[in-house]
């Protein structure tokens, strides 16, 4: 931008972004607190006890390691699964020529936009009636095949701008339409993978419904924390440390990976060479 | 990557090349290109269809019938629709939703985009700021609700209500969660909070995409922020701010993790959207039939918010 940037304006936009984040620091702080000082409302630091307690009491009541490793095995199945096949998909639908392809790709590309309680009632009653329900594959199917909406959709439009010499020269060169998409699309396709990947992570790790309704006894951590929830205000310290164990890994993930989140933005813009 | 080969084609082969990496020029095609593209789609075909295309047919499906519980289905063709229509709990739950989704919307985008247009004049010195707003994207809408449960609170416990007696406004404090309205405050709130972080990030890429010679120009004509801000910025960055928009429609008019978290609907169902009507039907009470056609009409909704964006989609499928 031109000229000096007004005072005014770095005040403004700093003080929206510290009140973003007094929710957090809130609960980071309740998850500390002793319950009678969490009463008191948890920013009395001056005459609040700070307490490890909460944390001792969730680790020792709850199944807390367990769903950490039920969250991460479902997310990373459910990953890994998508940013394998999307792009197969994409590249397919993009240089292959085959009976109702386009057909096929409006319907892919426009489910984005269907709710998920669109899957829940037919889901339900199928992983019932075939014993899938309290399976982890009762969740990983539906997060991967409504990934395929939107990851799809990315890796196409990544496509559009690649450069069609290459494609050509490997064809030249005798290879064919798997080898090269194996030897020369894929080695390039490394930055849309990867969007797909960090969205997929953060939205299976996030969600609470599927979960919810498609396992019983090995739950995920949103799940859990819904659990933890389920009595009212007594146990609001217990509630601070599963939101915080729930929310830190996604967090992280997200913080590490924001720069791409704004590259990753202008998708279009994407070629390499 | 492969070598790229320098010598020239054989005649024919440019004229038969369509863009698609088919059969190499005089080598046998040990594979048609549809059986190829059959077996790369495969796992695609399976997962998509199991889990998208024969849950909405289904859905569908189950919308005529009457089953509850486990007793025998029974065909009562637009029953479920029109009891849905004379159901007073549902139809306030229409309401709750258009109110929520709009309020939502007009929250997170309104904030999210000016932030981003105050941004641009400093993008340096408020990236950490930006970071500190964008960050609840990684957060999921189940903690937001739990983190703001604690805000909420009643009595003096509740930060919202500490805050309001510390500035002298203490006949506004309230038991957030317990009236229907301000439960419903409480509910655009959250959401809002959770989901500024899109409309932050696509209209701050549409703003940085204006070129610099005309905030340049403008900065020469001895234009004010605000001013260049309202009359060139705003109008230049409205393609991202309208993705944003729409996004944020959808994905409000969809919610469920955060009205399950923060309010279960409550108090006295006041804040029930129609996505969690469909799973209070459907799940708890095992009126199936009742809550897929309560889905289909989450499903209309939806589709009517998109129309635009999947005529789009729809044109530049190639």
């Amino acid at each position: 931008m031109t000229g000096r940037a007004p005072k005014w304006i770095i005040i403004v936009v700093g003080f929206v972004g510290c009140l973003w984040i007094v929710p957090i620091i809130g609960i980071v702080a309740t998850s500390l607190q002793t319950t009678d000082s969490i009463a008191r409302g948890w920013w009395h630091f001056g005459e609040n006890t700070f307490s490890l307690q909460a944390w001792r009491t969730v680790w020792q009541t709850y199944p807390l390691a367990g769903s950490l490793w039920v969250s991460a095995k479902i997310t990373l199945a459910a990953t890994i699964l998508t940013m394998v096949t999307a792009p197969a998909a994409a590249y397919t639908f993009h240089y292959l020529r085959f009976p109702l392809r386009r057909l096929w790709l409006i319907i892919i590309i426009n489910a984005f936009v269907l709710p998920q309680q669109v899957v829940i009632i037919p889901l339900f009653q199928l992983w019932r009636d075939v014993g899938l329900l309290d399976n982890m594959g009762a969740v990983i199917i539906p997060f991967v095949g409504l990934s395929y909406a939107w990851a799809v959709f990315l890796v196409k439009s990544f496509l559009e701008d690649f450069p069609k010499e290459l494609i050509e020269a490997a064809r030249i060169d005798g290879c064919g339409p798997i080898r090269t998409f194996t030897q020369v699309v894929l080695p390039n396709l490394i930055s849309p993978i990867a969007a797909c990947g960090i969205l997929q992570f953060l939205w299976c790790w996030n969600t609470l419904l599927l979960p919810m309704l498609f396992l019983r006894s090995d739950i995920s951590l949103t799940v859990l924390l819904a659990r933890i929830a389920g009595t009212y205000d007594p146990n609001l310290d217990q509630q601070a440390v599963a939101a915080i164990v729930t929310a830190v890994i996604p967090l992280c993930i997200f913080l590490l990976f924001q720069k791409q989140f704004a590259a990753g933005n202008r998708v279009s813009s994407g070629g390499k060479e | 990557m492969s070598a790229v080969d320098t010598r020239l084609p054989p005649p024919g082969a440019r004229a038969a090349h369509r863009g698609s990496p088919g059969p190499a020029p005089g080598r046998r095609a040990w594979m048609p290109e549809s059986a190829t593209a059959l077996l790369l789609l495969t796992p695609v075909i399976l997962l998509f269809g199991l889990s998208v295309i024969y849950p909405v047919i289904e859905t569908l499906r189950i919308s005529f019938w009457e089953i509850r519980g486990l007793g025998r289905p029974r065909f009562v063709g637009f029953d479920n629709y029109l009891r849905l229509f004379s159901d007073p709990v549902f139809l306030g739950t229409l309401w709750t939703t258009l109110i929520f989704t709009v309020g939502v919307t007009i929250v997170a985008v309104t904030i999210g985009w000016t932030i981003a247009l105050l941004c641009a004049f400093a993008p340096r010195q408020t990236s950490i700021f930006r970071l500190m707003i964008f960050a609840t994207f990684g957060i999921s809408e189940a903690v937001a609700g739990y983190i703001w449960i604690g805000i909420f609170r009643p009595g003096d416990a509740g930060l919202l209500n500490g805050m309001l007696s510390a500035i002298g406004l203490a006949d506004l404090a309230q038991p957030w969660l317990g009236g229907a309205n301000s439960a419903l405050i409480a509910l655009i709130i959250t959401a809002a909070w959770s989901a500024v972080g899109l409309p932050l990030l696509l209209s701050f890429a549409s703003v940085q995409a204006i070129p610099r010679s005309i905030l340049e120009a403008a900065y020469m004509d001895g234009a004010k922020p605000l001013a260049m801000m309202w009359h060139i910025m705003v109008p230049l960055s409205l393609p991202g701010a309208r993705v944003a928009i729409f996004l944020t429609l959808l994905s409000s008019l969809r919610a469920f993790d955060i009205v399950f978290v923060l309010t279960a609907g409550g108090p006295a169902r006041a804040t029930e959207t129609v996505g969690f009507f469909m799973y209070r039907e459907s799940m708890t009470q095992f009126n199936l039939g009742y809550g897929a056609a309560a889905t289909i009409i989450l499903l209309i909704g939806v589709l009517l918010v998109s129309t635009p964006a999947i005529a789009q989609r729809t044109k530049g499928a190639k």
